[in-house]
């Protein structure tokens, strides 16, 4: 199951607003300053029915909930980061428990792109670390075609 | 085609994989016995069956680690079911973690080694008869033998880190016991990448001791080979048939017919085995078939220290605490990648990424609960498997009482703060009364973050088919020739880490099995 052009874009917006570039000195790189839609890409093609269904629903109820929580006749995508970062906050402290998972499940999405970054990985000194980004991350020409019947 | 044919194939020796196989129509071979999974429990009957001499064939679906990569995500794509995204459900999602590879979870595992507690044997022999099968000294000898096997010991100093270091400080400042851990690695370098998949192969995971040595021995592996069921002849289990799948692209290749001659050993999982057994059509008499699944479920709790933790140097799982085992808890350090890490930090946007920055100066130790709960596994909606999972107020009860034994812990051995990671409790806390308000919480599980990695009991052994689905010496009731040798047949969880109980029961009833006479 894949997600449509604009799905694509509102999932961006939630991931990096999670995880900003800029907000520390150690880490000044976001989740923006990867490849994040080819992750998206990668992932989608490769996650369980199930996992991408709830996926998609999350995200259509993030994205609709400005209107419900802020009271804005806006998208997600189309918030100031200000914002953004309140309208997850109040999920993430949300009583509700579906509601407080949301914002948690795209971070564990984001954070499975960011943290196995070896750009990343370096900035934090952790060793060992993968000398090539994953696959994800490599352009196209760098990128081994995925061979039917592969080792991996 | 019979593997006969196959000419200069591509995959390590022994071993045949899609690429081998993709331009057959059918793939065909037969053996003594088959095996299905190569896990802690696959591995083990083969290794053993293949000892005695008997012609083995064991059936993979996963791939094999060839070249481990240190970031989850590739190591989750390729290595992992469902990518690490099967969850059970119940009023809270757990998430199940299992491996699918060859080698199976113990691929991806902490190495963690400990012996089926003798408490629990003894219930095993009061309640469902065990001793009339085996006795708790020969399970002793088996155990000797997998420690030299494996090469068991304790993390040595030069890889214990400081995660594990701390945690043994906090757990002597509370008052408690605790130990090295027993691990099943030879020359461990401490990457903390045990879960990734040993990037020195250090571990001594399936993939490198059992399964090559049941090669050695004789035995055949096809890996990317999903079996879909067993058939039947004269009531007797005698076929397998199944279809070469990639498990990443999912690129379909030809169905496969492997014959056993002498039995068909089911170690698929305690997830996957009652599937298998029901697409079959055999285990359900007892209606018992994928019922009672049993767990430890597990949450962790995140320290701050002042000093550099550096949680990514050291054995990834070195030190534990059993001291309240009695009460079902189980303590453990727990080494985790930046990824899982990531995820189980409390902040969000910029507070996420100082947490982040601050890496260095985590440490994570977890709590594992010997639960009461019992779940369902059954067929689910989009094909595969879905289970049903949800924790008792007494188990609920048990993880606050160990979480706030952590939080002890932690500040014990210094820590700055403490993250508790439960919903009702401050997202930080700075001194151990804050965590008081914890023993009020309604005993919700949703208010914690589980996962489930030890999992048993839906195919349970016992005397009698009306209450059990297998025998005492493994076979299922009513399909003669067929075995499960995996954690499915434990009668109840273990307040332990399960391996190694797993590889001693697969090796008691495979040399059971290798004693019997052809049929
Ligand atoms: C993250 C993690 C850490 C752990 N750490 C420890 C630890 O430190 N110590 C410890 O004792 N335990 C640990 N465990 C648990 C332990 O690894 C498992 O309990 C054990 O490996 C289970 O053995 P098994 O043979 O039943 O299943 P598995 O080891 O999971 O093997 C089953 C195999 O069967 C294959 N299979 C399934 N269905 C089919 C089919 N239809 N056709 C072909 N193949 C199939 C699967 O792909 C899999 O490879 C850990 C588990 C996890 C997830
Ligand atoms: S800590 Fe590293 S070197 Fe040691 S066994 Fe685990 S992965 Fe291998």
């Amino acid at each position: 199951m894949g997600l449509l052009p604009f799905e694509k874009r509102w999932l961006v917006s939630v991931i990096t607003c999670l995880i900003p570039s800029g907000a520390s000195e150690r880490l000044p790189e976001g989740a923006a300053d990867l490849p994040l839609e080819r992750f998206i890409d990668d992932l989608l093609a490769h996650a369980p029915l199930k996992f991408l269904l709830g996926l998609r629903a999350c995200l259509w109820v993030v994205s609709l909930a400005p209107c419900v929580v802020l009271g804005r006749l806006r998208l997600f995508h189309q918030l100031g980061d200000e914002e953004q970062l309140q309208l997850l906050t109040r999920f993430k402290d949300s009583d509700a428990y579906l509601v407080r998972e949301m914002p948690l499940l795209f971070k564990m999405v984001g954070c499975l792109a960011y943290g196995g970054h070896p750009r990343i990985q370096a900035r934090l000194a952790l060793e060992p670390r993968d000398e090539t980004p994953p696959d994800w991350a490599r352009t196209a020409s760098q990128r081994a075609p995925e061979t039917p019947g592969g080792d991996s | 085609m019979s593997v006969a044919d196959l000419d200069a194939p591509a995959s390590p020796a022994g071993m045949f994989g899609l690429r081998d196989v993709a331009e057959r129509a059918l793939v065909e071979d037969s053996a003594d016995v088959i095996v299905i999974g190569s896990g802690a429990a696959g591995a083990t009957s083969a290794r053993v069956l293949s000892a005695a001499g008997l012609e083995v064939i064991v059936l993979e679906e996963g791939s094999v680690l060839s070249a481990p990569r240190s970031d989850m995500y590739t190591s989750f794509k390729h290595h992992w079911r469902d990518m690490g995204l099967q969850a059970a459900e119940g009023r809270a999602f757990t998430p199940l973690l299992q491996g699918r590879v060859v080698g199976g979870t113990t691929v991806m595992n902490g190495a963690i080694i400990h012996r089926l507690p003798e408490p629990i044997y003894d219930g095993w022999a009061a309640e469902h008869a065990v001793n009339r099968s085996f006795s708790y000294a020969e399970l002793e000898r088996v155990f000797d033998a997998l420690d030299r096997e494996l090469m068991v010991g304790p993390a040595p100093d030069a890889v214990f880190g400081e995660n594990n270091r701390l945690m043994q400080l906090g757990v002597e400042r509370i008052g408690a016991t605790g130990n090295r851990i027993q691990r099943s690695v030879s020359g461990c370098r401490g990457s903390a990448h045990c879960n990734q998949g040993c990037p020195t192969r250090r571990k001594q995971s399936m993939d490198v001791s059992f399964i090559p040595r049941a090669l050695e021995a004789g035995a055949r592996l096809y890996y990317q080979c999903r079996a879909e069921r067993v058939r039947a002849k004269r009531s007797r289990a005698e076929a397998v048939e199944g279809r070469f799948v990639d498990p990443v692209t999912r690129a379909r290749g030809p169905r496969f017919r492997f014959h056993a001659r002498r039995a068909i050993v089911v170690c698929a999982s305690a997830i996957q085995t009652p599937g298998l057994l029901a697409a079959s059509g055999v285990g359900r008499r007892s209606r018992l078939l994928g019922e009672r699944l049993q767990a430890h479920p597990g949450t962790g709790v995140v320290g701050v220290f002042d000093a550099p933790v550096k949680m990514s140097f050291g054995a990834t799982q070195g030190y534990e605490s059993k001291h309240f085992w009695h009460e079902r808890m189980k303590f453990e350090a727990v080494g985790m990648p930046l990824e899982f890490a990531a995820a189980r930090l409390p902040g969000i946007g910029p507070a996420l990424m100082q947490e982040l920055a601050s890496f260095d100066h985590l440490a994570i130790w977890g709590v594992q609960i010997r639960a009461e709960a019992q779940g369902q596994v059954r067929r689910g909606l989009f094909g595969g498997t879905s289970v049903h999972y949800d924790l008792t107020d007494a188990d609920v009860e048990r993880l606050k009482l160990g979480v706030s034994r952590l939080i002890q812990m932690m500040f014990a051995a210094g820590a700055r703060e403490v993250l508790p990671g439960v919903h009702g409790l401050p997202e930080r806390i700075s001194s151990p009364d804050q965590a008081a308000p914890l023993a009020a919480l309604p005993s919700d599980p949703r208010r914690f973050h589980c996962i489930a990695a030890h999992l048993f009991g839906t195919a349970k052994l016992g005397l009698s088919p009306h209450s059990s689905v297998v025998d005492l010496q493994g076979q299922v009731h009513d399909s003669p020739g067929l075995y499960v040798m995996d954690s499915s047949i434990f009668p109840t969880n273990l307040g332990v880490n399960p391996q190694h109980s797993i590889s001693a029961l697969a090796w008691l009833l495979s040399e059971r099995l290798a004693e019997r006479k052809a049929p």
